[in-house]
Formats: structure tokens, C-alpha cells, sequence
């Protein structure tokens, strides 16, 4: 049965967000803050980049800021003026994605002023940005969170976020569901989500990982992968996509979500982060590596496959 | 000519147009979403759903085949694909955004150049729109000049009555040889009401103004913070019913391959990417100022109109929320 989700916490966060970024822009901390502000349709926000303490009023946060703001700090999003320490809303989720860019020298923690949110979910689609946060709307992503409340931020609004709630991992049970299929039922299953594809490339546009200044998929000297939406080329993009996030991918979802054909993208991440823990014992976190798992070597590997 | 069609007997019409061979193209659920996808039933019909890409892919696909070529020894051969085996088409359900972008697209694609591909499939097509009894505060129709039940583009009209069914209103050639094809299961109007038809939220914006702006400001500060928080995706463009831009990619293997011709967008870096490296829209505002121009202006230059009809799926599928409608109206402000 549909539960409403309590969000009455965001009061709280967003007035402390704008005082926070008043603040820091004033005495000069921070040249920017990139956070979120309510756009036209009701319910509805978008990200803002602010840049006079003046405007810190526009910032919010509600359970329609979903979009993973580390994306426009990347290499590949140039357009964001980099001069000086940038000050950044950040999720849970957002925070791990950042923590993985740290590991792999694309930002620097002391180039950023982080103001943790404390959560209590987000919704799972904005195209109807007005919805009830409910147990029906939720983020799946949401569900499965361990870190309501994001660790080592310059700032966190001093609120408490209500325990998430307890409903079915939609995630586990939907990857449950296809490891029990058969080879050629799975294949049929993903055939058919890809072909909605339309290869507008939102999933590699959102993501924070996907930094490369020129993707392979874009070549055509030599063409590495058919850029044609075709099931074939489909197919191909969204496998070298899974494979370039396992071990980097933070769970963030903004592939999902972005997704205006709802293909079910997290699904292979989630799965290739499942594959992680069991062969590597590694999470995605909050703590900066160096070295992800598979840039690294240790005796303790998995050989197994090797025969 | 407006005529009564039962709920019964408009099924009975897909039924029949789907016996007789026609790819009968309407919204339907594809794995989960709703696409205009050819019917194999009458029963596959959403009619309630907005499709979550427009109806331009049954004239324009989001891939074809151009040619295909083939090299055995020292011999060439380049097959050319015969439009003539394109099927004759019913497009059913179109909503009265998707219809209006039609005539857009003709312009273009009969311009300088005609384009055989689209026009055949045009030429062999029968569209039958539906107006909207429901809108959502993304859809801008009325703010762009056309309504929920415009007309524009469509060979039929359907409106749903009270107590089920529709009142017809066949309006082109095509669309009264299509009611007379099929006359039995067509009835005098007479008593029925149609449903209250939707009314989006949204002022109608003056466009004049808009032009008048863009005219004057390809440079101007404001870009920047319009575009900023764009991600560089095509979904705007692939969603939309009337962007057209287009790549032809050469794909297969030195013994044979095939020239295709797939959707492009001006949000991609690649877009106006030269052989030289250097790309003329190096930053995401000067790509999005683009789309605003060739919505707003350069279309308008060429043919004396719009690039938009208010359909709104940009605005719900945008990742980065950007709203093209609030972006507009605010220029008709300036």
C-alpha cells in the first residue's frame, strides 16, 4: 500500500543551505555554489549555479532535486568556471560520485566546499515533478541507501533524516529476477529494453564518470562501436557503458533517471557493483582510493578464472 | 463532414485497415513505454498516454537504410533502396501537437532538396489525430498558437464523445477517401457531445517579440545562464516532434556495408564538430542557443513560422530540467 514519505526535513535543509552559501560567498570561501532552485512547473527544480550571496535565497532543496551535481564539475563540462574553490550540494549518493572523481585526480577535495544534505529520499522521475514523495514515487536508489546522512562535508545542515522505509530492494529483486533467467531469456529481455534506445546519449551525459573530453563511441577513425541506433550498436553502447562504470559507478542512477525511453540502465550497474563486492569486497564509499579495484593488483584476487 | 465512430466500429476500423495490409502505426506500449509503433491488434491502442517520442519516426525513422554497397574481386555494386516498397500507412492517434509538426517537416524536407525518403512516406501516409481531453503543466500548445483540438496536419480529427466513441471530421482528400472506404461503419453525429477538451495552463506568448529579440542578440550575456545546466544530450531534439537534424554514417566492412541516415542533435559537441578539430560551438550555451535560434528564428526566416508546437516532451524528459517554454516566455519579456 502507498505511503506518503515524510520530507518536511527539506524546510529545515534548504534554509540552512541558503544561509550556509550566503555565507561562504560573502566571506569569500567560495566563488560559487552550484546547488538547486525551483523552476516553472510546479514541484519542479533545476541546477543553479550561484555566484552573488544575493541570490543564495533561490537555492532549495526538495524531493525533486535529483540531478547528481558532481556531472558539472567534470572535465567533459568545461562550461562551469572553475576559478577559485566552488562550494556544491551534494546527496549521499552525489558525494560518492565526487569521492570516486577525488580517487581519480578529476577534482580536488580542497577545490571543494561540500554542503551535505541530509536526505530522506528523492523521487524516482521528474517528469511529473509535482508527485508526492510516496513509497510508490521514491528513487529505487533511495531504498537501497545506506547514507541518509553524507560523511566528511565541509557543511551539514544540523537535522536529523527520518529511517528510510522498509520496502522491497528493488534492485536486488529485480537482479534475483534475471539471474534466475536463462542465457537466451535475459538476452530477450535486454534485447527488447534496447531497442527503445534512441542513442541520445542522456546516460552518458548525466553521468559523472563519463568524463572522457571525446568518447570512443564518437569516433569514427576508426568507428569503435556502430553509432547508429540499431540493435546492434545498441546493444554494444550500453555494454561498453557497464563495463567503464563497474568499479567506478557510485549508484547515483542519474542514468536511470535521465533515460527518457526508461530503460532500466542502474539495473547493469547494480549488477556490476554486486560483482565487485563479491569478487573484491568493494563498495563504493566515502573514503577516497587512490587505487579503485580495477586498477589495482593484490595477491588476494579472485584467479579463479584462469584456467 | 463530421460523422459518429463507435468505440465498437473504430476498432473494427484498425481491424480492417490492419487485414488489408497497411502498417497501421499508433501509440502503443513498447516494453514498458508508449511509442507510435505499427498495430497488430486493435486492442494495442493507448489512447490515454502522451507517446513518449512524437509521431515524426513514420515519415522520418530514427535509422535507415540509404544504399548499401558491395565489392567481391574488383566489382562494385551500390544497391539503391526503392522507396516504392514503403507500405501504405494509417497513422492513428496522433495528438494534435505531433500532427501540426507534419507540415513543418514537409517544408524541409521539399525545400531545397526533396528528400524521397520522407516525402514517399509521407505521400503514402494517412494521419488520423486525436484531440486531448487532458494536459499537463509542461504542454504549451496554446502558448505557441495551436490548440487541443488543431486541426493542423492531419488528414481526420477524432474527438471522444461522452459516453465513448468519436466525432469525425475528415479534412483532406485522404481523409474522406479513408471515411468512404469504410462508410458502413460510420454514423449521422447527431446527439453526441464531446468531451470537454484540455486547457493547458499557459499564456500565449508573443512570439513577434521573441523573433524580434533573437533577431538582435545571437550575442548576449544571458546565454550562459539560460544554457549553463545543459548536459549536452539529444533527448530534447529526439523527443521533439519537429527537430529533424540528421547524420549519414557509412557502416559495415570493406566487402559491404551500408550508408545510413539516423536523428542527430545540435546539443551533441560532435554536432558541428570540423575535420579541421575546431568546432564553431565549442561551449554547451552557444549548442542551446542554436536550439532556441532554430526554433524561434531561423525557421521562421525560411518559412514564415515556428518550430514548436507546445507538445512539452522536452520539458518532462529534460535531465537537467531545462524548460523551453518559461525560456521563451521570459524572451518575449526582455
Amino acid at each position: 500500500m502507498t505511503q506518503p514519505i515524510d520530507t518536511s526535513i527539506y524546510t529545515a535543509v534548504t534554509d540552512a543551505i541558503r544561509t550556509e552559501a550566503a555565507r561562504i560567498l560573502s566571506d569569500g570561501t567560495v566563488t560559487a555554489v552550484a546547488g538547486y532552485a525551483a523552476a516553472r512547473r510546479k514541484g519542479s527544480s533545476q541546477p543553479i549555479v550561484v555566484s552573488d550571496a544575493g541570490n543564495a535565497d533561490k537555492l532549495i532543496f526538495t524531493a525533486a532535486c535529483v540531478n547528481n551535481l558532481a556531472v558539472y564539475l567534470t572535465k567533459a563540462k568545461k562550461d562551469i568556471p572553475k576559478s577559485g574553490r566552488i562550494g556544491v550540494v551534494v546527496k549521499g549518493c552525489d558525494l560518492r560520485a565526487l569521492v570516486g572523481l577525488m580517487g581519480e585526480s578529476q577534482l580536488k577535495r580542497d577545490d571543494l566546499y561540500l554542503i551535505g544534505v541530509p536526505c530522506a529520499g528523492v523521487l524516482g522521475s521528474t517528469i511529473q515533478p509535482a508527485t508526492e514523495l510516496n513509497t510508490d514515487t521514491i528513487a529505487p536508489k533511495c531504498l537501497e541507501c545506506v547514507e541518509r546522512l553524507p560523511v566528511g562535508c565541509d557543511f551539514v545542515p544540523a537535522v536529523t533524516p527520518p529511517p528510510a522505509p522498509e520496502l522491497e530492494k528493488k534492485y536486488a529483486s529485480e537482479i534475483a529476477r534475471l539471474e534466475a533467467m536463462t542465457p537466451a531469456e535475459r538476452w530477450a529481455y535486454w534485447k527488447e529494453q534496447f531497442s527503445k534506445c534512441i542513442k541520445c546519449y542522456a546516460c552518458r551525459q548525466v553521468c559523472p564518470f563519463c568524463f572522457c573530453e571525446q568518447c570512443l563511441c564518437d569516433r569514427n577513425r576508426p568507428q569503435m562501436v556502430e553509432t547508429t541506433p540499431r540493435p546492434a550498436g545498441n546493444m554494444a553502447w550500453h555494454i561498453v557503458r557497464a563495463m567503464h562504470l563497474a568499479g567506478r559507478c557510485a549508484g547515483c542512477a542519474e542514468c536511470e533517471r535521465a533515460c527518457p525511453m526508461d530503460i532500466p540502465l542502474n539495473l547493469l550497474n547494480r549488477k556490476m557493483a554486486k560483482e565487485l563486492k563479491e569478487l573484491f569486497d568493494y563498495e563504493s564509499g566515502f573514503e577516497v582510493l587512490e587505487c579503485g579495484p580495477l586498477a589495482t593488483f593484490t595477491e588476494k584476487d579472485d584467479q579463479s578464472f584462469i584456467k | 463532414m463530421q460523422k459518429y465512430l463507435s468505440q465498437e466500429n473504430f476498432s473494427t476500423l484498425l481491424e480492417k485497415l490492419i487485414a488489408s495490409g497497411k502498417r497501421v502505426v499508433a501509440p502503443k506500449l513498447n516494453a514498458g513505454t508508449v511509442l507510435y509503433e505499427p498495430l497488430k491488434n486493435p486492442a494495442e491502442i493507448v489512447i490515454d498516454r502522451m507517446p513518449r517520442r512524437s509521431g515524426k519516426e513514420a515519415f522520418f525513422p530514427i535509422c535507415e537504410e540509404i544504399i548499401s554497397y558491395g565489392k567481391e574481386g574488383q566489382k562494385v555494386t551500390v544497391t539503391d533502396i526503392d522507396p516504392a516498397r514503403f507500405p501504405e500507412t494509417v497513422l492513428v492517434g496522433v495528438r494534435p501537437c505531433d500532427a501540426a509538426a507534419i507540415p513543418m517537416l514537409d517544408a524541409v524536407f521539399s525545400w531545397d532538396y526533396r528528400d524521397e525518403f520522407f516525402l514517399e512516406r509521407r505521400k503514402k501516409t494517412t494521419v488520423v489525430g486525436m484531440a486531448c481531453t487532458e494536459a499537463d503543466d509542461a504542454c504549451f500548445c496554446t502558448a505557441v498558437g495551436l490548440s487541443p483540438g488543431d486541426p493542423k496536419g492531419g488528414d481526420i480529427l477524432l474527438t471522444q464523445v461522452e459516453g465513448g466513441g468519436y466525432l469525425c471530421r475528415a479534412q483532406s482528400e485522404k481523409g474522406e477517401a479513408l471515411v468512404a472506404a469504410h462508410a458502413a461503419l460510420f454514423s449521422e453525429p447527431d446527439g453526441h457531445k464531446s468531451l470537454p477538451l484540455a486547457e493547458p495552463q499557459t499564456e500565449k506568448i508573443d512570439l513577434q517579440k521573441v523573433k524580434k529579440w533573437l533577431d538582435t542578440n545571437f550575442e548576449h550575456p544571458d546565454w550562459d545562464s539560460i544554457a549553463t545546466r545543459c548536459v549536452g544530450c539529444g533527448a530534447c531534439a529526439f523527443v521533439c516532434p519537429a527537430c529533424h537534424c540528421f547524420d549519414i554514417v557509412d557502416e559495415g566492412t570493406e566487402k559491404s556495408g551500408t550508408r545510413r541516415k539516423n536523428w542527430d542533435a545540435c546539443g551533441f559537441w560532435k554536432f558541428t564538430h570540423h575535420a579541421s578539430g575546431h568546432n564553431p560551438r565549442d561551449l554547451q550555451p552557444k549548442r542551446y542557443r542554436n536550439r532556441i535560434m532554430h526554433k524561434f528564428k531561423y525557421y521562421d526566416d525560411k518559412f514564415g513560422q515556428r518550430l514548436c508546437t507546445g507538445c512539452g516532451r522536452c520539458i518532462r524528459l529534460c535531465p537537467a530540467g531545462i524548460d523551453i517554454a518559461a525560456i521563451v516566455e521570459d524572451i518575449s519579456k526582455k
